[in-house]
């Protein structure tokens, strides 16, 4: 089964990549883009700290470090999954949702894989480079630096998990407009380590709806190995979250009604 | 409201227990669809009119539940090729979505193939397949063989079968230069030819086509029914088709079901349909010159004259026609006459104005 998902999504790229590259002058835009929002964050960590020491428990070169590892993650989301996202939408209005639902596969697949950005994909190894970059200048570990892929991969699932949790909502209120700015707002929170949030909003945002543990528990680990309750959050997340995805989705999917021809 | 709600909730909790869905008698029959009792509902939104009644809604809103469709019943068997007509809004297109699982029924039973369409199983959705006429499966921006491609691997096709059946349905379509071009480049005959392909790559035990030909000028809703009534011969799948033209049902089924506001109104044979309003046969007589339209001959006959009273549609009795049509062909210059070629449209027509006809006629 497995083989014939991985034989699904690769024809997934190569239609999204024809797609994608027949419109050459918004093929280079989104690429110049994504570099400029890449570099935008990083200056603006740079800028905050010609002010400041520390943020927290963190100096200059740890948070650079976080933020190179939310902005990979950015980099996996933006090439893998943020297309969908809107099309989802469009399609639940239009009902263009009905072949999803026809197809003999996962429709939580063929809904959020469906589309994938291949302009995005060239900046990989610039997003890569920079972690490496901020790692070696913070002296990861050797264990560390092993750990670190397995990190991005999970993190970037509980990433996802979440914005589909949020997307799923699009079955209730069709217009996903709102919604979508709504996961945006989420991901910003995420972006930034959890201890610059108050109590409250840290407790609700690590402990019920998990958004700061995506970047937060990863990177907490990675610097200081002793927190090993980090890690131990981070696969809880996922389990659970899992879990209530994968209620809402079918319950999501048998309240579809579809669109009137 | 908030009972047809409840109930609505309650079948579905008691299908999800396999309690409803699935009779003795369903589980014996041998047809490929059965419904039983098949029942739709949506909530929808009133709404006045302007921005007062935008405000207004915003805060409080009068939900409305209307029957789409409602205690329906129906059989397929394998290999017959069915119509669904019905006017706009009658529930065809609500029909085709439950038997094809893409939405849930709000109450009945309902087996295709022997699954509850809604459970939506892998299994079911491989043999089944549905072509619309208004939405597309094929991606716009890419060529057809690319999304046929894809369609390969979700169908788990071998490259032999594809292979063959892309060579056939190519050549019987005439459309082996279009499957490289980008869909967005084609006409809407060309990419309803490439719809039909995409839906039967599978090889699909029973295809659900709604409305196939909308939109499409003559030739190319001719070339599509004749690719359906090849298709069939040589496959036996199953076909439910809707359509507003009535030429294609003529030509594609053997059965009609009839919807009107969701429940149904007659489900029979073509030739027994066409019988609904009477045994008679419309025939149209054009003569030389004008005739008188008070003649004793016309009384009884139904007749409608032209403004010019040299043409003139009679209906006759189907045990008169030899004698009344021999009559009229000895007594007036006829130049020309013609049987009705699709009584069909007539009937449908009479009834979507009078539905009451109906009742009588099933009473």
């Amino acid at each position: 089964m497995m083989r014939n998902y991985w034989e699904i999504y690769k024809k997934f790229v190569s239609t999204s990549t024809t797609m994608a590259m027949s419109f050459r002058l918004p093929f280079v835009l989104l690429i110049v883009m994504d570099l400029c929002f890449y570099f935008t964050s990083l200056l603006t960590i740079d800028f905050i700290f010609n002010h400041i020491q520390h943020m927290g428990p963190w100096n200059r070169d740890q948070l650079m470090f976080f933020m190179a590892f939310m902005l990979l993650l950015d980099n996996l989301h933006m090439t893998f999954v943020s297309e969908s996202f809107w099309e989802l939408s469009m399609m639940l209005k239009t009902g263009q949702f009905d072949y999803v639902v026809l197809r003999p596969m996962n429709t939580l697949f063929s809904t959020f894989f469906r589309f994938f950005r291949p302009s995005t994909m060239l900046n990989f190894p610039i997003a890569v480079g920079v972690l490496i970059h901020y790692g070696l200048k913070i002296g990861l570990a050797p264990s560390a630096w092993a750990l670190l892929p397995v990190f991005v991969i999970l993190s970037f699932i509980l990433l996802i998990q979440v914005e589909f949790i949020i997307t799923t909502s699009m079955f209730w209120v069709i217009d996903g407009l709102g919604i979508n700015f709504l996961r945006m707002q989420f991901q910003k929170l995420a972006r930034w380590p959890n201890f610059v949030y108050a109590s409250m909003p840290r407790r609700v945002f690590t402990l019920i709806f998990p958004i700061l543990v995506i970047g937060s528990a990863p990177v907490s680990f990675l610097i200081d190995q002793s927190k090993w309750y980090w890690p131990l959050g981070l696969v809880t997340s996922i389990i659970v979250l899992g879990f209530v995805l994968s209620f809402l989705w079918t319950t999501g999917i048998r309240r579809y009604e579809s669109a009137s021809s | 409201m908030s009972h047809l709600l409840c109930l609505s909730t309650f079948c579905k909790k008691m299908a999800e227990k396999g309690q409803i869905g699935q009779t003795p008698a369903m589980k014996n029959s041998t047809a490929l669809i059965q419904a039983n009792g098949l029942t739709k509902q949506f909530v929808s939104y009133k709404k006045e009119a302007g921005l007062k009644g935008t405000l207004k809604g915003f805060f409080n809103r009068e939900s409305v539940v209307k029957t789409a469709v409602g205690q329906f019943d129906f059989e397929v068997q394998k290999g017959e090729i069915i119509g669904l007509l019905g006017p706009n809004g009658a529930g065809k297109t609500t029909l085709m979505k439950m038997f094809t699982g893409i939405i849930v029924p709000s109450a009945g039973e309902l087996k295709v193939l022997g699954h509850n369409p809604w459970e939506r199983s892998k299994d079911f959705r491989k043999k089944i397949a549905l072509v619309m006429g208004q939405k597309s499966q094929l991606w716009w921006d890419i060529p057809a063989m690319d999304s046929f491609l894809l369609l390969q691997k979700y169908y788990e096709i071998n490259d032999r079968d594809f292979k063959q059946r892309i060579d056939m349905m190519s050549e019987l379509l005439d459309v082996k230069k279009l499957m490289h071009i980008q869909i967005r480049r084609l006409s809407l005959g060309e990419r309803m030819k490439l719809e039909l392909m995409a839906s039967l790559l599978h090889s699909p035990e029973v295809l659900f086509l709604d409305e196939p030909t909308i939109g499409l000028d003559l030739v190319a809703q001719e070339n599509i029914r004749q690719f359906i009534i090849n298709y069939h011969k040589q496959n036996q799948c199953s076909i439910i088709i809707t359509s507003h033209y009535m030429a294609d049902v003529q030509a594609l089924c053997q059965r009609l079901t009839l919807i009107l506001d969701g429940k149904k109104g007659f489900d029979g044979p073509l030739t027994q349909f066409e019988k609904i309003l009477g045994n008679e046969k419309v025939v149209s007589f054009t003569f030389e010159k004008a005739i008188d339209p008070l003649l004793p001959l016309w009384k009884g006959l139904d007749p409608k004259w032209n403004e010019l009273n040299n043409q003139v549609e009679l209906r006759i009795p189907e045990n008169e026609l030899r004698k009344i049509s021999g009559q009229i062909i000895e007594q007036f210059p006829v130049i020309d006459f013609a049987t009705e070629k699709m009584p069909i449209e007539r009937v449908m027509k009479t009834l979507m104005n009078n539905p009451k006809l109906l009742s009588e006629y099933n009473a």
